[in-house]
């Protein structure tokens, strides 16, 4: 017991350190504009930034639907630009996901030669002919 | 019934001969003897739907990181889709300090790129329309005299497709195709507003090392254009360099004085530099009522650092040195 409390202790007083030191760097720096926001002069700007909010929310949402872990959504997040966010937030649903290999495609192969075969363009089986 | 079996027949072989009819014959890799293929570019056989991590750590690997599509898997693979996003596919290279920059959507600039060695990621649609089969490959390099491309493909480390073949299942992808830039490269034929975006969405992630060298870069081939400056004076700033900051942001100003953050970020700059004077009269020169978020923010900010820091900053002297 004595153990995990000391364990704890050392955690709290690390975390904390953590915390203040995030606190110093974002202060120092929250007003450096970031060049991407100076690149996205848009006339309307105000509604641009709520927007950005909402498809953050709205893509992390998402992401976890779609099965990827907590910890690497925020990652995965933290990567895309405010216009990247956008695209993804206004259709994750149906935008392309490349992920088909060799077999997927000699799929569609075999679907197609499944159907030709069907309409009698090629005999594949040898079908005795009609009478 | 047998009459409309074969009708159907025709109809179909006719499609299918429309289909491949339509493209112009002739070979698309302009004739020459030339033959590029970077055979150092790694290849890892894909496991299923697991093309995305797989061809983009081929390109990674060819530019210096090396990493296995496992450790890229949480970075790209969404599980539900049984896929990679393209949006994803590009975001991720960032946080191995690499850019991403997707090429013009014909053949000719990613034969440029192989040309000055680096290889191109692709989406192809091997599918019909209302059945696609989207894949990821990298073309690593081409032949001319065949006419031929050779890619890293699912398990196949050495494809050779015909370049037609390629083109169709490229065009019906989208033409999308991207390449990874170490920073400080430019692509063979870089677009300026979209080597800025990407440099900006690489600021966001990148050390202030690497995000100096993607702007230095954009500033030598595009001294006219202000936000090069600004951004390499960003990237001084957050590396602590704050003269070097307060030039390249005077840089920018002097091309266009309207660039409010440049103007913004001047004055933070010459603030953290100990001379209020200066940064007071730089936020003066902006007119607080035009600002649009989060610029409005920002100055607001910078306007409330000034006065909190003015009292214990007054003793000491201004560090800015005269620029160059």
């Amino acid at each position: 017991m004595i153990h995990s409390s000391a364990w704890r202790a050392a955690s709290v007083a690390v975390l904390s350190m953590a915390l203040i030191n995030v606190g110093f760097v974002r202060s120092a720096q929250a007003a450096i504009v970031d060049t991407g926001a100076l690149i996205a002069t848009d006339r309307n700007a105000d509604l641009a930034s709520i927007r950005t909010q909402l498809d953050r929310a709205d893509v992390r949402a998402q992401l976890e639907k779609m099965g990827v872990s907590a910890t690497n959504v925020e990652q995965r997040v933290a990567a895309l630009s405010d216009s990247e966010l956008h695209t993804l937030a206004q259709d994750m649903q149906h935008a392309p996901a490349g992920g088909d290999g060799v077999l997927a495609v000699l799929g569609v192969v075999f679907l197609v030669l499944l159907v030709l075969q069907l309409v009698g363009v090629i005999d594949v089986f040898k079908r005795a002919p009609h009478r | 019934m047998i009459g409309l079996r074969q009708a159907a027949g025709f109809a179909l072989a006719a499609c299918l001969l429309t289909l491949s009819g339509c493209v112009t014959r002739g070979p698309l890799i302009p004739a020459s003897p030339k033959t590029v293929e970077l055979a150092d570019t790694p290849f890892f056989p894909q496991r299923e739907h697991q093309c995305g991590p797989a061809a983009l750590a081929s390109v990674l690997g060819a530019s210096g990181v090396g990493i296995t599509p496992d450790a890229l898997e949480p970075r790209v693979y969404l599980p539900g889709k049984h896929g990679s996003l393209q949006v994803e596919m590009q975001a991720a290279p960032r946080r191995y300090a690499r850019l991403t920059y997707s090429l013009d959507p014909d053949l000719k600039p990613i034969l440029d790129e192989l040309d000055a060695g680096r290889p191109v990621l692709v989406l192809h649609n091997y599918g019909v329309p209302f059945f696609p089969r989207w894949h990821y490959a990298v073309v690593v390099g081409y032949d001319a005299a065949t006419d031929r491309v050779i890619l890293r493909s699912g398990v196949t480390r050495r494809q050779i497709l015909s370049t037609r073949n390629f083109m169709r299942a490229w065009d019906n992808g989208g033409r999308w195709a991207l390449i990874v830039l170490r920073p400080g490269e430019l692509p063979v034929s870089p677009d300026k507003a979209r080597y800025l975006e990407a440099a900006a969405a690489f600021e966001r992630v990148a050390s202030p090392r690497d995000s100096q060298l993607a702007f230095d870069v954009a500033v030598k081939q595009w001294p006219d254009e202000p936000v090069g400056w600004i951004g390499r004076g960003t990237a001084h700033y957050r590396g602590g360099d704050l003269n070097a900051a307060a030039d390249d942001y005077t840089s920018a100003l002097h091309l266009d004085a309207s660039q409010t953050g440049a103007r913004n970020n001047l004055a933070m700059t010459l603030l953290d530099l100990g001379c209020v004077g200066q940064a007071r009269a730089q936020l003066d020169k902006i007119d607080s009522a035009q600002l649009k978020e989060p610029l409005r923010a920002a100055v607001r900010d910078t306007h409330a650092q000034i006065e909190a820091r003015s009292a214990e900053l007054s003793g000491q002297s201004c560090r800015r040195r005269p620029a160059p």
